[in-house]
């Protein structure tokens, strides 16, 4: 099949290519030799009932789970080639909004924000300013020294919302960021998400069952059903 | 100029390093400043089993001292010597005998001064007070600088025509063996109950160390998920563990230094027969076995650590 290596490094930056590729969890196959293909700074949804598999799709892109057969490209990025210890160079390029926020509850929003750029961006200067500027973005200025615990559900999304978008990723992954917000706080979220898919051409990747949101800010989506995988616009 | 803006240049490559480094620090301060009061008790838990097996490790290593001291002086054998032999027969016997390894010397002991000896000693100064004659034997005195080879001495004496016939040593081949033995008996106890003591402690260390990282499950699968170096994640659970091993030893050093000033020399006081003697040394070499060993196996645990993907 020819796929491609980690030392050839192939497809446009922020591009997502999957080919024939078969993942799931021990003997259960999630998806099975499909393919995707998204363009750089594309706004994708992918809907579809629970267990269809949009949460896998997104481990896979991210390097959570590893693909069983066949090849994934993430900006560039050959993640199927990646071994447990090579796992942080796609997440250090790519933002990820996790379903369950995924925050460490002893470190204030602004700390939760700031530690991922210290850590994994060794290069990065300024870091505490981009973190305060990507809270002040998702409406958390007031909240920067406050714990996890003190905030509301919307508000602890938003922070993990901060934490992806604070590195200005050129892929933004995000596993229904508007679940447990109410309406404003979706809409909001939403902005973000457009501001950085279109001012800075980000490719945005968003599993969703908001309706509300897949009504108002329209874009392609993939629909996936269990064992299966249909693309409509 | 050009090799100036070169050096600059690399200068400004590598200007992010302490940057990290501090950030890298500071990070592994804030875990540990987070989790003090458990990190406290655990370095506590892990001092007080250190205490114990470096405490026990002491008393056996200076009950086996003195055990080898006593034997080593007790390596004094005698060649009992024929009352007829010659002259010549006897000073061909002492060569031989001080030919043999393991011997340090060999002098010889008249009846009359041998007669001297058993008047002095408890348990025979009623043999040489009631007898006119003088019944003990002269003799040479072999001092042995190992116990082993007292064996091969006696077995020596017993074919030489100069030495006693029906009671050529003061010991048989087979007691000098079973000295020998026993003595390589008690050094391989001690080496034995060392390691066990040293594995307990360490076992009892990790089992403390692994509660400590499951409790941190959570964070260290938050920051792989964020896309923390594997190394960075790594490194503070590393410090913690190898600060746990030093913290540890620090306590099991202070008791054993506690035990070898005012345990040991009561022990000495009061059970004189023991002859311990001084603990300083010992204490010094336990303390600096228990850290080496207490970080090593930390440490490596620590690394151990299963990441999430």
């Amino acid at each position: 099949m020819g796929g491609p290596n980690d030392s050839n490094v192939v497809g446009a930056p922020g591009s997502i290519q999957l080919r024939n590729v078969t993942a799931g969890y021990g003997q259960t196959q999630v998806f099975s030799n499909f393919d995707l293909h998204i363009n750089p700074g594309e706004f994708v949804y992918l809907v579809g009932p629970s267990g269809s598999g949009k949460s896998t799709l997104l481990r896979i892109l991210y390097g959570t789970v590893r693909a069983q057969e066949g090849w994934v490209l993430v900006d560039g990025i050959a993640v199927h080639r990646l071994q447990d210890w090579q796992t942080d160079t796609i997440r250090r390029r790519v933002g990820c909004v996790f379903q369950t926020y995924e925050l460490l509850g002893h470190l204030t929003s602004l700390e939760n924000v700031l530690l991922p750029l210290q850590l994994a961006h060794p290069r990065m200067r300024h870091a505490r300013n981009y973190a305060t500027e990507a809270l002040e973005l998702v409406g958390l200025k007031e909240k920067l020294h406050e714990l996890p615990g003190t905030l509301s559900g919307g508000q602890q999304q938003r922070v993990a919302v901060a934490r992806a978008i604070a590195h200005q990723p050129r892929v933004l992954l995000a596993d229904e960021p508007t679940g447990n917000v109410d309406k404003d706080a979706s809409g909001e979220i939403m902005e973000l998400f457009g501001q950085l898919n279109e001012q800075m051409g980000s490719t945005v990747v968003m599993a969703t069952h908001d309706e509300f949101v897949l009504g108002r800010y329209p874009a392609r989506a993939i629909r996936l059903q269990p064992g299966a995988l249909e693309v409509a616009s | 100029m050009t090799f100036g803006r070169r050096h600059l240049r690399a200068v400004s490559r590598w200007i992010w390093a302490p940057r990290y480094a501090f950030n890298v620090l500071a990070y592994c301060f804030r875990c540990w400043r987070g989790r003090a009061v458990a990190w406290l008790a655990t370095a506590a838990a892990i001092g007080a089993v250190l205490s114990l097996a470096a405490g026990s490790e002491l008393f056996l290593v200076l009950s086996e001292r003195s055990l080898n001291q006593q034997v080593r002086s007790a390596s004094e054998l005698q060649v009992f010597l024929n009352d007829d032999a010659q002259q010549a027969q006897v000073d061909q016997l002492k060569s031989r005998i001080a030919a043999q390894p393991g011997v340090r010397s060999v002098a010889y002991r008249s009846k009359a001064e041998a007669l001297r000896l058993a008047r002095r000693n408890s348990t025979l100064a009623n043999i040489a007070d009631s007898t006119a004659a003088n019944p003990f034997p002269a003799s040479l005195v072999v001092n042995l600088e190992n116990p082993s080879a007292a064996g091969s001495v006696a077995t020596l004496a017993a074919q030489d025509p100069a030495a006693d016939h029906d009671v050529p040593a003061s010991y048989t081949p087979a007691q000098g063996k079973q000295l020998s033995a026993f003595l390589s008996m008690a050094q391989a106890v001690v080496v034995g109950v060392a390691v066990a003591a040293l594995a307990v402690a360490s076992l009892v260390a990790l089992v403390l160390l692994r509660s400590e990282i499951r409790a941190r499950r959570a964070e260290l699968r938050i920051l792989t998920l964020v896309g923390t170096p594997r190394p960075v994640i790594r490194f503070p659970v590393f410090v913690e563990a190898v600060a746990l091993g030093v913290a540890g030893s620090v306590v099991a050093s202070l008791a054993l230094s506690y035990v070898g000033d005012h345990v040991v020399p009561a022990v000495n006081q009061y059970l004189p027969f023991l002859q311990l003697g001084s603990a300083a040394a010992a204490v010094q070499i336990i303390s600096l076995t228990t850290l080496v060993s207490s970080v090593l196996a930390l440490g490596v645990c620590s690394l151990l650590v299963r990441l999430p993907r």
